[in-house]
């Protein structure tokens, strides 16, 4: 897999025209957040493994910043989806 | 079968310090991120109505710039790390290249930042404009000072390519460099849909 860094980067690029055309479309509803979070999701799990390396790290390092993503992206989720009725 | 043989490195690419760095910058980001997310619930319309005035476009030409940034500091790292006793000023020379196609685009992204803040600024909005255009220049100009520093970094290592001086065992500062570049690129993959897409 000789070009897998030039793979990374096509994804990466065709992911933000995917994100850059729903917004100018505006076509933003709200499965359509959830499915832009996820290919955020998939973005930066892109660049910890591909473009930083952590992919050929023992399992703890590679955990931390995806952990980090997960809590971050899934917190979003949470103040977009959550009612507004139950905001504290 | 041959996935599973290959030994993982026991510690990041990059020295220990840069990953302390990394982990901070990222537990701030996470903070604003979210304080942006949950600050928008209290005015949602408030937030989408602002979020208009936004150029999309050049945030998106940004995003392309730092992932194609990226791309190229990755091809400098891969670069240094294909040398070997004979062949170090050789793939010098070729880092060098590529660093200095990387930063390049961290230049066009300021320059592209630079005319998006002066657009903002001269409608006349301030920090106290309102929650929204607070997170945007916070977020976004706290986002700006990492890329600077990134550019500068990518300087100094472009400029001891130059000199030939990452050997086959110490190239550590390449490695340092390239996390923290790719590192302001993650933010950025983070803050653009979130500030200037989702609504």
């Amino acid at each position: 897999m000789k070009k897998t860094v030039e793979i990374v980067w096509l994804i990466l690029i065709g992911l933000s025209i995917f994100a850059y055309l729903l917004g100018y479309l505006k076509y933003i509803n709200y499965y359509v957040v959830a499915l832009l979070l996820i290919t955020t999701f998939i973005k930066v799990q892109l660049v910890i493994y591909y473009y930083i390396g952590l992919k050929n790290v023992t399992l703890k390092y590679r955990l931390i910043p995806t952990v980090w993503s997960i809590t971050v992206i899934s917190l979003i989720a949470v103040a977009y989806y959550l009612p507004l009725d139950k905001t504290f | 079968m041959y996935k599973n043989l290959v030994k993982k490195e026991p510690y990041p690419p990059g020295d220990f310090a840069v990953w302390i760095i990394i982990y901070v910058e990222l537990i701030t980001f996470a903070l604003l991120f979210l304080g942006y997310a949950f600050s928008r619930r209290a005015n949602i319309e408030m937030f989408n109505h602002s979020q208009l005035m936004l150029n999309q476009t050049s945030g998106f030409i940004n995003t392309l710039i730092l992932i194609t940034g990226s791309y190229f500091v990755v091809k400098a790292v891969n670069s240094i790390k294909s040398m070997n006793q004979d062949t170090y000023k050789k793939f010098n020379i070729q880092a060098s290249k590529w660093l200095l196609l990387a930063i390049l685009c961290g230049v066009a992204f300021l320059i592209n930042k630079v005319f998006e803040f002066s657009h903002i600024f001269t409608e006349g909005i301030t920090l106290s404009t309102n929650n929204f255009f607070m997170f945007y220049i916070l977020l976004t100009g706290f986002h700006f000072m990492h890329v600077l520093l990134g550019s500068i970094i990518l300087f100094n290592i472009y400029k001891k390519t130059k000199i030939y001086g990452y050997r086959i065992n110490d190239y550590a500062g390449i490695e340092s460099g390239a996390s923290y570049w790719h590192m302001v690129d993650l933010l950025w993959i983070i803050l653009f849909p979130l500030v200037y897409i989702i609504r």
